[in-house]
């Protein structure tokens, strides 16, 4: 099945607890994924790292446009080609080039504005919730450039010294050719 | 004040007010780019006509990269790819035949395939139903008794295919000019050189995944940047200070080749030095192979290692010293040492569209192959430590041609011009070694003209730049 179809909510941890409890998880999780937003949209990357556990994995697949019989092949598998396959290394690597002051695509900043929507939790194990959210990016740079991606994210989500941190993201873009000169912004 | 205005102090002053549109004529192009000052008229950038005139003249003439083997390795498989703007099926047909067809319906036009990649039993158009077989042939139509009065010749239907297929190395090329010399021929040395580097390592597979964006830029700012190892040091500052790769460890400015090919193609970048290469030689291919297996362990980025002995029939003993960037005219890149190849394709002036795929040898032991992927991901494509910035200047760069006062103003590219010798060694490559200069640039916008002058293939092949000698 494809990946771009959004998982239904398995039976586990989550749907054991009551419904209290399971709507202050669910605002907490939605908080969280607000205030990683804010962050990036205001350009407080460093803060942003700071959410990331340091074993974190974050990857884009590259999409492609297929007919139904190839389904399968939608999205390339991890190990594969990517657009983003990071690390916390190369994350922080990534802030480090838009802090350089020679990051020309940064520069003149892009701006950017996170719509984040359609929060599910899919399930609860442990230390960790897996969670799927709706995405909006529009970037605006220069002043002509307009871009915007939109998709589908699977966060996993860990919880350390009582607070959310995200140990690992997965982006489903809903666009396979991206029309855009580049990606130089953080999904 | 504009000072075009006035009466006429550059000759080119009546130009500005050449009907935007209008179909250049030979001597126009000729005009467009000066070999004795390294100039050009950015209206190559901006003009409709002459993109038109590329249409027809370069990619409807050149041969043009299609996919690898190893994309389509079953009866059936597909590809979706172009040919200047003419979209074509690169398909493995019944036979095992690799087919180059026009991705059109012979009927109203429509796109067979609106996939871009999958496996097909035959191509059935979404309009009326038109079946066509994997080698194009026209096989069924709806109502040919009873609408058409069986009054209609399906061998006469069949798709539209390109002139000629062929491949180098499971690197499969189509042009669409039946005139045009062999692939073999048309690549010569320089070029076999360039896509040799692909395959100095054994057999190749290219990795699921072709990476493709498009970027607001003229197709040939694209292509000649390929050549550029001036601009990396300025445009690429940003992934030596996140500490992605030591930019400076990479040039090696002051030993660059630059190797030139016969319509067009060209190598540009580092070389290694002879004495180097003597010690090189020297290591045993089994001490060769211990190398690539520590390439990704240097902190200062990864160091490609040295090719064993079996690549030197391949790229003879200049291919084996040359580290720089090829490019197939005209518009594919065999980047990243041979383990990616990018390809330029045009959208209009205005606008190119990007494709990054990754090949790898077979033999590539898997802990390498995970770095080598992981490392390509990183380097280009649309969120590419590197990539991310090239696309910015292209862009800004193409968007300067519009400007009537802007578009007035040549480009410079002049670098090392006059100040380097033509190698008469052995080798039979035409070639330069000297410092970061613009010598392919130049070759690439000289023999463009040659193309572009040119009414036919018989044309070309009478008329293009003999290959450099003397000095350049």
């Amino acid at each position: 099945m494809s990946q771009a179809v959004a998982t239904p909510a398995r039976a586990s941890g989550v749907d054991a607890l009551p419904i209290q409890k399971r709507m202050e998880l669910q605002y907490e999780i939605e908080q969280l994924l607000y205030a990683e937003a804010a962050m990036i949209d205001g350009r407080r990357y460093r803060e942003w790292l700071d959410l990331w556990t340091e074993d974190c994995t974050y990857w884009m697949p590259i999409r492609r446009t297929v007919t139904l019989s190839d389904i399968d092949r939608e999205f390339t598998r991890r190990g594969d080609m990517s657009f983003y396959d990071d690390d916390k290394k190369s994350l922080t690597m990534r802030v480090a080039k838009m802090e350089s002051g020679s990051s020309w695509s940064e520069d003149p900043p892009s701006r950017t504005r996170h719509i984040v929507s359609n929060v599910r939790i899919l399930s609860t194990e442990g230390d960790e919730i897996e969670i799927e959210a709706a995405f909006l990016l529009y970037r605006s740079r220069l002043n002509t450039e307009e871009s915007s991606w939109v998709g589908r994210r699977v966060d996993r989500l860990r919880r350390v010294d009582g607070e959310l941190r995200i140990c690992a993201r997965e982006i489903y873009l809903d666009q396979t050719l991206i029309r855009a000169t580049n990606m130089s912004t953080l999904f | 004040m504009c000072d075009f205005a006035h009466d006429g102090e550059r000759e080119d002053d009546m130009d500005l007010i050449h009907e935007a549109g209008a179909a250049p004529d030979k001597a126009d192009i000729r005009s467009y780019f000066d070999p004795a000052s390294g100039t050009l008229d950015r209206r190559v950038f901006a003009d409709e006509a002459v993109y038109k005139l590329e249409m027809q003249n370069i990619f409807a003439r050149a041969w043009n990269f299609m996919c690898h083997e190893s994309q389509i390795p079953n009866i059936g498989d597909y590809f979706i790819n172009y040919i200047g703007e003419d979209q074509v099926i690169v398909v493995r047909d019944k036979q095992g035949e690799v087919q180059v067809l026009l991705n059109t319906c012979r009927h109203r036009g429509n796109a067979l395939c609106r996939a871009e990649q999958g496996n097909a039993k035959s191509f059935v158009c979404s309009y009326h139903g038109w079946n066509y077989d994997l080698n194009g042939d026209l096989i069924g139509v709806p109502g040919l008794t009873s609408y058409y009065h069986k009054d209609l010749d399906k061998s006469k239907w069949g798709l539209a295919k390109a002139a000629q297929v062929d491949h180098f190395h499971g690197f499969y090329f189509a042009t669409l000019d039946p005139d045009a010399p062999s692939l073999h021929d048309y690549l010569g040395e320089v070029g076999r050189i360039g896509l040799g580097l692909l395959v100095a390592n054994g057999d190749v597979v290219i990795v699921d995944g072709v990476q493709k964006n498009v970027i607001d830029c003229n197709w040939k700012i694209a292509v000649d940047n390929l050549f550029d190892w001036y601009h990396v040091q300025y445009s690429h500052a940003s992934a030596g200070i996140a500490g992605f790769m030591d930019i400076a460890a990479i040039l090696h400015p002051n030993n660059q080749m630059v190797m030139f090919g016969e319509y067009g193609h060209a190598i540009s970048g580092p070389v290694i030095p002879l004495d180097k290469q003597a010690e090189i030689d020297a290591i045993s291919d089994e001490d060769k192979l211990k190398m690539a297996a520590d390439m990704f362990d240097n902190e200062r980025g990864p160091v490609p290692p040295p090719r064993v002995s079996f690549a030197k029939e391949l790229l003879g003993p200049v291919g084996m010293r040359c580290m720089g960037h090829p490019n197939i005219f005209p518009n594919l890149w065999v980047s990243t040492n041979g383990t990616q190849l990018s390809l330029r394709l045009p959208r209009g002036p205005f606008e190119t569209e990007i494709w990054w795929f990754t090949v790898l040898p077979k033999a590539m032991p898997e802990e390498i192959r995970k770095k080598q992927i992981l490392f390509n991901a990183h380097l280009f494509g649309p969120a590419g430590m590197l990539e991310q910035d090239d696309g910015e200047n292209w862009s800004q760069s193409t968007r300067a041609s519009r400007g009537v006062k802007a578009r007035s103003y040549r480009h410079n590219m002049s670098m090392g011009l006059g100040h380097d010798d033509v190698l008469t060694d052995n080798s039979t490559v035409s070639r330069v070694e000297t410092k970061i200069s613009e010598h392919a640039q130049r070759w690439l916008y000289r023999n463009w003209t040659d193309w572009l002058t040119a009414d036919s293939w018989a044309e070309l092949k009478a008329n293009h730049a003999p290959l450099p000698k003397g000095r350049v």
